[in-house]
């Protein structure tokens, strides 16, 4: 299970990167290898306007079908629309080309409310217990 | 409740879900990769939790005849068909093979896991012949090996010349690495390929000695797939107590000639009337992937629903099968209402890929 150090996590399986005030969002290596096959992905406009908790997108894999949450208030400023075409991106390289959208924050502050790395991790390990 | 190969479900890192009460493989390494490795080599699918019911006794013929859809007497020994058991409104309360093991004194019921119970105590309760039931699920182990490549793998296992038989026939065969087998032209993928209904004692070396030559085992996600595409009804979602064999499009295995059986006068009753809605397919004309309960619309009126879908492996775009009103016409493009958007779907009657038993 591949954790990047660098990453902030959510306990729904997001991941975000900070890029100055705005987060980058996707989701991580364990909810792709959980959901496996992804065949559909949908994801909100851009400009839409998202609470911690509100939905991003909806993810399909053969299986099932996932909602990915926002981390963080703020607007989606950027939308990765390859992934439309591609959605299988989100098995390979989840953390780097299969980004999802990226938010612009109300208050930056926000992500210390989300886990590290190794809390992420630790996380896992309970939750599998 | 756990298979006899749950530990080797668990080594070779499957996602397990509960599927009826059964912890059951979904899929091991992918379900797109299992499936497309069934339709090109072979798949190995451990369905162990399907019940099977013993019927003996010279009272098994008028039994079965009376509560099955299928005529007994017309099969065969080494013969299987594919029939149902109704209620009194015609309503299918389960789909089964029927396995004629000796004729006119021993058959088999391949019945689904989830209606095991509920079938056993339905054979019971009408049971005034006085045949000889046992539920031996518990001491069935059942295997799918299914593909181009299966009867090959299957005869270099039990080192045999060949392995030659006709589809929906089965021999009886007394391996010595694997005790004694019984081997069916039977599947739920459309890929062709056999199952091995079989002593759960002996199915773990069975299992390995297959995989070890070739053989992907695959889950329960995959097996899905295969069948809807090929348009195989799966019961619980496409078929259940509410609906009858005619509307689901599987005539064929009611046999309304016969004297009697359980719901034949419901379904007597059921044609008279004329059928308002009947199983068919759609293919996505864009992205979506349709599911169970999706309404189904045209000229924004619902005229249906999906009853269940996927994404095609083969084909790459979602398909479902669904119930249409008979206003709803062969090529006829209609929608799907995907959580709240409308996606353009055209009427296909399934397969969707062309298949073999």
């Amino acid at each position: 299970m591949v954790i990047p150090e660098d990453l902030l996590y959510t306990k729904d399986h997001e991941w975000g990167r900070r890029e100055d005030t705005s987060l980058r969002v996707g989701i991580s290596d364990y909810a792709q290898s959980e959901l496996g096959d992804i065949v559909f992905v949908e994801l909100e406009k851009m400009g839409t306007r998202v609470r911690p908790g509100e939905k991003i997108g909806t993810v399909e894999s053969v299986k099932a079908v996932s909602e990915i949450f926002s981390p963080v208030s703020g607007a989606i400023i950027e939308v990765n629309d390859s992934l439309e075409q591609s959605p299988e991106m989100i098995n390979t390289d989840c953390y780097g080309d299969a980004w999802m959208v990226l938010i612009a924050m109300d208050d930056p502050t926000e992500t210390a409310h989300l886990m590290g790395a190794q809390a992420y991790r630790d996380y896992l390990e309970a939750e599998a217990k | 409740m756990k298979t006899p190969l749950y530990a080797e479900h668990q080594k070779l890192k499957a996602r397990i879900v509960d599927f009826h009460g059964w912890d059951m493989p979904v899929w091991y390494s992918g379900i797109k990769q299992e499936h497309l490795a069934t339709r090109s080599g072979a798949g190995l699918f451990d369905v162990s939790h399907m019940g099977e019911i013993r019927v003996q006794g010279k009272e098994s013929v008028p039994f079965l005849d009376r509560i099955l859809t299928r005529s007994i007497p017309d099969i065969q020994q080494g013969k299987v068909r594919y029939g149902f058991a109704l209620n009194e409104t015609g309503g299918i309360i389960d789909d089964l093979t029927i396995y004629c093991v000796r004729s006119g004194v021993e058959y088999l019921l391949c019945v689904n896991a989830s209606n095991t119970a509920e079938v056993f105590s339905w054979m019971e309760q009408h049971n005034r012949e006085g045949a000889e039931l046992s539920d031996i699920s518990s001491e069935t182990a059942l295997l799918a090996l299914q593909g181009p490549q299966a009867d090959t793998i299957l005869s270099r296992v039990l080192e045999i010349d060949k392995w030659d038989h006709h589809p929906f026939t089965f021999t009886r065969y007394d391996s010595r690495a694997f005790g004694k087998l019984m081997v069916s032209q039977t599947g739920y993928t459309g890929a062709g390929g056999i199952e091995i209904f079989m002593d759960p004692h002996s199915v773990v070396p069975l299992w390995n000695a297959l995989i070890s030559l070739g053989a992907a085992p695959c889950g329960l996600g995959a097996r899905d797939t295969l069948r809807l595409e090929m348009g195989y009804p799966l019961h619980g979602n496409d078929i259940d107590s509410t609906i009858t064999p005619f509307e689901a499009g599987l005539g064929f295995a009611v046999d309304m000639k016969k004297a009697d059986f359980l719901g034949k006068n419901a379904l007597e009753t059921v044609l008279s009337g004329g059928l308002t809605r009947r199983l068919t397919g759609l293919e996505m004309l864009e992205k979506g992937v349709p599911r169970h309960g999706c309404p189904c619309l045209k000229d924004d009126q619902q005229v249906g629903y999906v009853s269940s879908g996927s994404i095609s492996p083969i084909l790459d775009i979602g398909i479902a099968l669904c119930y249409l009103e008979n206003s709803v016409r062969e090529g006829e493009e209609i929608t799907v209402s995907i959580r709240e958007r409308r996606c353009r779907a055209r009427v296909k009657t399934p397969p969707f890929v062309a298949g073999t038993v």
